[in-house]
């Protein structure tokens, strides 16, 4: 990683959430519980530092979700996040 | 890693196989994750370069200060295994059955997802009009330089406008500066002709093209961006 570059986008957690979530949730929306600030998953800021991960509301800058991955386990906290809301996976198949 | 081919000295593509790869739409990425025999886990991001529909397949530029890209271009050997997480995004991508007119924009390797697009329009015989502005430092950086000329050559709705920032071959005549908004309103499609455009390259590139075509007139929302890594190295 470049200096400088730390700060990255949602997508930068997609891997994780797919593993945690089962399902592709850089389109998901998040509302900020300090804010109010409504915005899919791919446009918060993310900055890693491993082995943790901060993410923050682009909107007040408010921690809405923190990660710490390590050996066997996730630890997850969600605690800066209002609500979470995701399409329900589509009644076909998209291709 | 099945199969692997370099398309510039210090640009590899690495085909791979997945156990339960679900299929993947053109723009999405995946992630890498590379771990030491002490434990030590390293993980970066990377566009897939193939079609929907082909292996998954990622296109990997060495950076020579990057703790993952070295092993990536220059140790891994066909047969090799590493743990792959994805395929991921939902914003990034196109479908050939969108339609529109699409005009893409690659800076440098930034040119991967944008090529996903390229090819799942040669694949699906899609009618789609595609117009790629590709910049890079000189002509032996063009990544999938070859395929493009042949896409384009079959004269069936892609075009393909390469700008050289650095150094030319001798008689050039095509662009030879960095993607400005003059450049733009050369290349890109009118505002007017519902035209949507995906932006990707290093952070300044996406951010001056992406201001570029609004102002030319296309609407912020047509306008799909993605910096390149998104983890670099």
């Amino acid at each position: 990683m470049r200096a400088g570059e730390t700060r990255l986008d949602g997508n930068a957690i997609g891997g994780l959430l797919l593993e945690l979530f089962g399902r592709e949730m850089t389109i998901a929306v998040t509302t900020c519980r300090a804010c109010g600030a409504r915005g899919e998953i791919a446009r918060l800021e993310v900055y890693v530092r491993c082995p943790g991960t901060v993410v923050r509301c682009p909107v007040c800058g408010a921690v809405l979700m923190r990660f710490v991955e390590g050996g066997e386990r996730i630890w997850v906290d969600f605690g800066g996040v209002r609500s979470l809301e995701i399409d329900r996976p589509p009644g076909r198949r998209e291709r | 890693m099945v199969d692997t081919t370099f398309e510039t000295p210090r640009v590899r593509t690495l085909v791979l196989e997945a156990g339960a790869w679900p299929g993947h739409r053109a723009g999405q990425h995946l992630d890498v994750r590379l771990t030491a025999e002490d434990g030590y886990q390293a993980q970066r991001s990377y566009s897939l370069a193939s079609a929907p529909g082909d292996a998954p397949a990622i296109t990997v530029e060495r950076l020579d200060d990057g703790e993952v890209s070295p092993y990536l271009v220059d140790e891994l050997r066909p047969g090799d295994r590493f743990e792959i997480r994805g395929p991921i995004g939902g914003h990034f991508v196109w479908d050939a059955a969108d339609g529109g007119r699409i005009f893409l924009a690659a800076g440098g390797s930034g040119i991967v997802p944008l090529m996903a697009m390229v090819r799942h329009r040669a694949r699906s015989a899609s009618d789609t009009r595609m117009r790629l502005l590709y910049s890079s430092r000189s002509w032996d950086d063009v990544i999938y330089r070859d395929e493009l000329g042949e896409l384009a050559e079959r004269g069936d709705g892609l075009d393909v406008v390469h700008t050289l920032t650095r150094s030319r071959p001798p008689g050039w005549a095509g662009h030879r500066r960095r993607v400005d908004r003059e450049l733009l309103g050369e290349v890109a499609w009118p505002a007017e002709d519902d035209a949507h455009a995906f932006v990707c390259g290093p952070t300044a590139f996406v951010e001056r093209v992406a201001s570029g075509l609004v102002e030319l007139g296309y609407a912020p929302e047509f306008v799909k961006t993605e910096r390149f890594g998104p983890t670099g190295g």
